[in-house]
């Protein structure tokens, strides 16, 4: 076994031959039996991270161990303890997931016997026993990815690498996956390495996120120190009457900077907090404004990864973009 | 530590489960094993069909009949083409990211080539065996009795080679588009030897060609062998390892290549 060891990186480089620096040096820690929610837009280098750490790729400076062995030196033994479920689940379409999970097993130097045990145990822990024989070409995507998720499982791994296991599920499916993924680190002790472009997902699923964009790790922490850093609540408010909205407006400028909203209403951040808000409606009080709708706005990761990188995470995509960043 | 490597799997584990995965696909769908075999029938019924009457070329005497002759070429030509095939099967691999599954899943990635190879002797060995039922049936004969083994030995080695060659180029390239990259030279090599009448009686460039051909030496002997009376064994011999082990280097400079291009 691995001991006690998760994922040490330092100073990770990764460059492309006449491409960009997809890793542009990031550190990270991720303690063993710990969930680790790499957040980022697309194109932010969550894959590129995921090869290097599991012996994909090489790096082109710095260090990584995961599992106490180095990537760039120790692949094999590091290969031997981690299981991966990739973007793009590598499947063989004319293969049965029966199948591959034969072939995953013997590749893993399983006897003859633990085979077939193995295998049935997986495919029923993911649902797929009485899809078992049917092969993948047609499976749905949901499918595709519990499949995969249990290859990676065959060996008994002390660390998984998802690369955006959710990616396209239906929210049904996502949350039976998340389901999964939860239940794999609370019984089996597993360290998950997580990457998703979803907040929800890492705001769930991760004891500790990292968001990551253009390479660099912008900021680390448990989802909700991130949130209580720096994404304090915001109140948004509707006057009763068109014409305060104002007045409204400068009053409320005393409590924080205003944020985004619907055209008839005026939101601030608040800059003391929640405690604040007693304060903002004395003050609405004082000045003769009547509220018709008061709503206070919980801060999100999406708040966090605005703060550092003056972008939203929707939408904030290097490939994909624009469309979604409205509102 | 030591029981890490354990849970990775052996050489030999992994190249086992790529062997029967190749082999599985190949032999649960008609759309890869027909071709294999229609292309070699084809060369031989062709050829024998078309050609059987150059026996009564002045300077064209082979003991084991037109068939016979034909029966070499078309046993190494498709050694040499199992082996291009499986180039195209690992060029897919990569292009798709199955690869990926295989080289995480393996501590050793030689034996990942290894598993290739070992599919693609399988593929090639039956394939040799209907061959080599048709050409009976059209009359072949085997004067050289157990000496045959030797054509044997020699395709066996072709096919290893090729598979290295091919499994070289398509570890470079990761794409099915290096298909004409790895077809195209074993094609023209095959077709510049001495395919449809012997060495002595080919004329002019081709004959200089097919004079450094090593696929000249390798159907020379393998003809030999089928009439029991070697020729040019040593030379045969020499020239197919010396391939192999250019090939394995090939291909193991290959592996490295695609372990560093993701
Ligand atoms: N093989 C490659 N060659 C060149 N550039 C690449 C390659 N793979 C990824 N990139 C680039 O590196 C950056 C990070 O990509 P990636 O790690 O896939 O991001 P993410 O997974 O966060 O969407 C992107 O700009 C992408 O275009
Ligand atoms: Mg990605």
């Amino acid at each position: 076994m691995s001991g006690r060891h998760g994922i040490e990186v330092v100073e990770l480089v990764r460059e492309f031959p006449k491409g960009p620096r997809a890793v542009d040096g990031i550190d990270l820690h991720v303690a063993p039996g710990e969930i680790y929610g790499f957040l980022g837009p697309n194109g932010a280098g969550k894959s590129t991270t995921v090869l290097v750490l599991t012996t994909l790729l090489p790096l082109t400076s710095g260090s990584a161990r995961v599992a106490g062995y180095d990537v760039a030196t120790q692949g094999r033994y590091v290969r031997a303890e981690i299981g991966a479920a990739l973007q793009e689940a590598a499947l063989d379409p004319l293969l049965s997931a029966r199948e591959h999970m034969r072939l995953q097993t013997t590749l893993h130097g399983l006897s003859r016997s633990d085979r077939k045990v193995r295998g049935e145990e997986l495919l029923e822990r993911v649902g797929l026993v009485e899809a078992a024989d049917r092969r993948v070409g047609g499976y749905s995507g949901g499918m595709k990815r519990r499949l995969d998720l249990a290859l990676a499982l065959v060996h008994r791994p002390s660390i998984l690498f998802l690369d955006e296991p959710t990616t396209g599920l239906d929210p049904q499916s996502r949350t039976a996956l998340w389901d999964e993924v939860a239940r794999l680190t609370r019984e089996d002790g597993v360290t998950v390495f997580l990457t998703t472009q979803y907040l929800e997902e890492a705001d769930a699923l991760a004891d500790r996120v990292g968001i990551i964009d253009r390479g660099r790790i912008v900021a680390e922490g448990t989802p909700q120190a991130l949130k209580d850093e720096i994404g304090r609540p915001s109140v948004e408010i509707v006057p009763a009457q068109d014409g305060d909205h104002e007045a409204l407006a400068a009053v409320l400028s005393r409590f924080g900077e205003s944020v985004p909203a619907l055209s008839q209403s005026v939101a601030v951040r608040l800059r003391g907090g929640e405690s604040e808000l007693a304060e903002v409606v004395r003050a609405l009080d004082g000045a003769g404004i009547s509220v018709s709708q008061l709503r206070l706005h919980a801060p999100t990761l999406d708040d966090v990864f605005l703060e550092k990188t003056g972008r939203s995470l929707e939408g904030a995509g290097s490939e994909h973009g624009g469309d979604e960043s409205a509102g | 530590m030591s029981s890490s490597t354990d849970r990775g799997g052996s050489f030999v584990s992994v190249a086992h489960g790529v062997a029967w995965r190749n082999l599985h696909n190949h032999f649960s769908h008609p759309m890869y094993y027909i071709p294999s075999l229609v292309f070699p029938l084809l060369f031989f019924t062709a050829f024998t069909g078309a050609l059987g009457a150059l026996t009564d070329l002045p300077g064209f005497e082979f003991e084991a009949g037109y068939e016979g002759f034909q029966y070499v070429f078309v046993l190494i030509q498709s050694a040499a083409f199992g082996g291009v095939f499986t180039g195209f099967a690992i060029a897919r691999d990569f292009e798709t990211g199955f690869a990926r599954r295989l080289l995480l899943a393996a501590p050793n990635r030689q034996g990942i080539i290894a598993g290739y190879a070992l599919a693609a002797l399988g593929r090639w060995v039956f394939t040799a065996l209907v061959v080599t039922g048709v050409a009976f049936a059209a009359g072949m004969t085997m004067p050289g009795g157990v000496g045959v083994a030797g054509l044997y030995a020699l395709a066996l080695l072709v096919n290893g080679a090729g598979i290295l060659f091919a499994s070289g180029v398509a570890m470079r390239m990761r794409t099915v588009q290096a298909g004409p990259l790895m077809q195209t030279p074993v094609f023209l090599a095959l077709f510049l030897a001495p395919v449809y009448v012997p060495l002595a009686v080919l004329d002019g460039w081709i004959e200089t060609v097919a004079r450094f051909n090593p696929f000249t030496a390798f159907l020379e002997a393998g003809r030999g062998f089928l009439v029991g009376r070697p020729t040019t064994v040593g030379l045969a011999f020499g020239l197919a390892v010396a391939l192999l082990v250019l090939f394995g280097w090939w291909a193991h400079r290959g592996l490295r290549s695609a372990e560093s291009a993701g």
